[in-house]
């Protein structure tokens, strides 16, 4: 099922979010406790040197100043004070024989061999240790009468020190990366809560089919809330697409039911009939049933089309007087039998954008009503002018007929509305409707004023530009 | 004369060929566009009778093929879509003609005759003639057994439409597009108006009838 993949495509956006995050911070974290573990090392290792180079400075001042006796009065004074604790002391004089020697209890495994051998050529050696992997480092410095002093440390303090850097960087490791996942579930839970809602709002339209659904946007103008925005203005156009084909559906179910009952009706009670001519008859009328039908499915899908905005228009400069003319031909004849007087006074050089068959078919519709509704020696007259202060054109069927009362007046354009009046009438009755819709889908406006007894104006307003490019949906 | 008929439809297809067949064509019927397009390359037909939505092969791409193949047999489309899109699609495609379902039988004999003629309209008589009845097509004059008929330009026009063809019954929708260049069914009563004047004029004083009412389908002139 699609909700289920976009819940599986959520949860996966969510989770590479909430990755992404925390390991962007458990890397930089680990970056810079390394770099800090490096930046110690350093320090202690030059810290230890300095220690060193100090001793050295100290004993060969004090050989300088009071010569072997000076300098080993202060090396006894030092091992006094417990300095050499910590550190190797070896003084060997110009034979090689070792003046004085101290090393701290449990130094072992240095291969002190190395201090004779290396030392003689490095002022500053390291003897690795291979038991324990730390280092002796040992600073040699030559004083007169080839007496060498030699003072060694261990790293194994500064390895102590690093190793329990170590230690806390793994436990502050630990820490980092629970808060680096707990930080990535937030961001990855936060910035995604929008798409969550978006997912909501569609998951709630799939699974109860109704559109009034809309995805709640904070106005903040960001990409998320914009992307709500849009969702929701398509949504409403959705909505109104479906309640219209939704409408029309329902329409057409309707207005077909009735047609299709006479059909019914007529083939039945002619199957009851011996009487070939009768059988004939009954025939008869149930083609003309049937083509009603057709003509009213015809009309029915004209209206829908028109009112959702998918009938297809063909706009072009039209002549109205001339579009006017072929509209009154077709009634002129009905008219002029019936007594009725048809006049047309229309500017010839008058012009509006539409597509004529269409305006053709609003026309004739609106004289065939006039007609209709028309008494001997009524008339209609159809006049058309510019709207005052407005690019549209105004086409107005004026009759002298029955009028419609006030109160029906509004429910005219409905479908298969008919004022009580007039229910003996032919007609589909939808042709008011049709003229609406497609006087609607042309960007115009239709009107229709009445005096009961005296008579009925139905205008039409179109622009005299045509309505924008194309036909489509329009808000 | 022999017609191609392709309608996936066994009722609509068994309508057609059997009134086609009353009228004296040699009908072929295939039921999907595949075997159509078979049949339509296998032998010359003078005329084919198209249903756009078709099984296999619909019969616009059907045409095109047949364009291709060189082969210019007329085609009259058949459709339950009746919007003027798929007029031009099935005309740009290589149709002649295009009737939307539902259609009267008159009126799709009449615009299968009209295409079958159309590469050969050469001459048409100036005067047509049914019985008594004259019409001079040149002079738009009319007279019954030599009583002159004035018409009016719609009435002369409707009995030029009846006389053509006499005989033949002509649907309402036939003759607006006729008389009145309307291409969609009005759904008004103009027609009956139009032929109730007429029959006034050529029929009331004159004996026999020559102007019947076909009820449900149109209009015929002829000698009963």
């Amino acid at each position: 099922m699609s909700s289920r993949w976009s819940e599986g495509f959520r949860t996966a956006l969510t989770l590479r979010l909430g990755l992404w995050y925390a390991g962007l911070f458990a890397v930089s974290a680990a970056v810079l406790l390394t770099f800090t573990y490096l930046l110690l090392g350093r320090a202690l290792a030059a810290q230890d040197r300095e220690v060193l180079e100090s001793m050295l400075e100290r004993y060969s001042f004090a050989y300088q100043r009071s010569g072997l006796s000076g300098l080993r009065s202060l090396v006894d004074a030092d091992e006094s004070e417990g300095r050499h604790e910590r550190l190797l002391v070896r003084v060997t004089n110009d034979k090689a024989e070792i003046v004085y020697f101290a090393q701290p209890p449990g130094w072992t495994g240095f291969d002190l061999a190395a201090l004779d051998e290396r030392a003689a050529r490095e002022p500053w050696i390291e003897i690795d240790n291979p038991i324990d992997s730390s280092s002796l480092e040992v600073g040699t410095r030559r004083l007169p009468h080839g007496l060498i002093v030699q003072i060694g440390r261990s790293s194994r303090v500064r390895d102590e020190v690093l190793t329990r850097f170590r230690d806390r960087a793994v436990e502050v490791g630990v820490i980092v990366a629970v808060i680096a996942i707990a930080g990535g579930a937030f961001v990855g839970y936060v910035a995604l809560s929008p798409v969550r809602a978006l997912q909501a709002t569609t998951h709630a339209i799939l699974e109860t089919g109704r559109f009034d659904a809309r995805v709640a946007t904070r106005g903040t103008r960001d990409p998320f809330d914009r992307l709500g925005g849009s969702i929701n203005t398509m949504l409403a156009r959705i909505e109104r697409l479906v309640r219209g084909m939704r409408e029309a559906l329902d329409n057409v179910a309707h207005d077909l039911r009735t047609p299709l009952t006479r059909l019914r009706n007529v083939a039945e009670s002619t199957l009851q009939e011996q009487d070939p001519a009768a059988l004939r008859d009954g025939l008869a009328r149930a083609l003309e049933e049937a083509d009603r039908v057709s003509a009213t499915l015809t009309a029915l899908m004209d209206i829908s089309e028109a009112e959702t905005g998918t009938l297809r228009l063909t706009p072009e400069t039209v002549h109205v007087a001339a579009v006017v003319d072929e509209a009154l031909s077709l009634h002129a004849d009905e008219a002029e039998d019936r007594g009725i007087a048809i006049a047309s006074r229309i500017d010839p050089a008058l012009t509006i954008v539409a597509d004529r068959t269409r305006l053709r078919q609003v026309i004739a519709n609106l004289i065939e009503n006039a007609v209709k509704y028309s008494d001997a020696g009524g008339r209609v007259d159809l006049e058309a002018a510019a709207v005052p202060g407005e690019p549209s054109v105004t086409i107005t069927v004026r009759d002298t007929g029955a009028g419609i009362a006030a109160t029906d007046l509004p429910f005219v354009w409905d479908r298969l509305y008919r004022g009580d009046s007039s229910r003996s009438a032919r007609g589909l009755g939808l042709g008011l409707s049709l003229v609406k819709a497609i006087v609607e889908a042309h960007g115009g406006r239709v009107g229709v004023t009445s005096a009961p007894g005296r008579g009925s104006a139905f205008t039409v307003t179109l622009p005299t530009r045509g309505h924008g490019p194309g036909p489509g949906p329009r808000p | 004369m022999r017609i191609l008929v392709v309608e996936d439809d066994h009722s609509i297809a068994t309508f057609i060929a059997g009134g086609l067949r009353q009228e004296g064509f040699a009908v072929d019927v295939a039921e999907d566009g595949v075997s159509g397009l078979e049949l339509a390359r296998a032998g010359p037909y003078d005329a084919a009778v198209v249903d756009v939505m078709l099984p296999r092969l619909d019969g616009l791409s059907l045409v095109t093929a047949l364009r291709h193949a060189g082969i210019p047999t007329p085609v009259l489309f058949l459709s339950a879509r009746h919007t003027v899109d798929d007029r031009v699609k099935g005309l740009q495609t290589g149709g002649d003609d295009y009737l939307a379902k539902p259609f009267a039988f008159a009126e799709l004999l009449a615009r299968l005759q009209a295409i079958t003629r159309r590469g050969q309209r050469a001459v048409e008589a100036t005067t047509l003639t049914v019985a008594d009845l004259r019409l001079d097509r040149l002079t738009r004059k009319v007279d019954r057994g030599g009583t002159p008929i004035e018409l009016r330009p719609r009435e002369f026009a409707l009995l030029e439409c009846l006389m053509r063809q006499p005989g033949r019954v002509m649907s309402k929708a036939m003759i607006v597009s006729h008389v009145w260049d309307y291409s969609f069914d009005t759904g008004t009563n103009a027609v009956d108006v139009l032929v109730h004047r007429l029959r006034d004029k050529i029929d009331k004083s004159f004996s026999p009838k020559l102007l019947h009412t076909v009820r449900g389908i149109g209009y015929v002139l002829k000698v009963e």
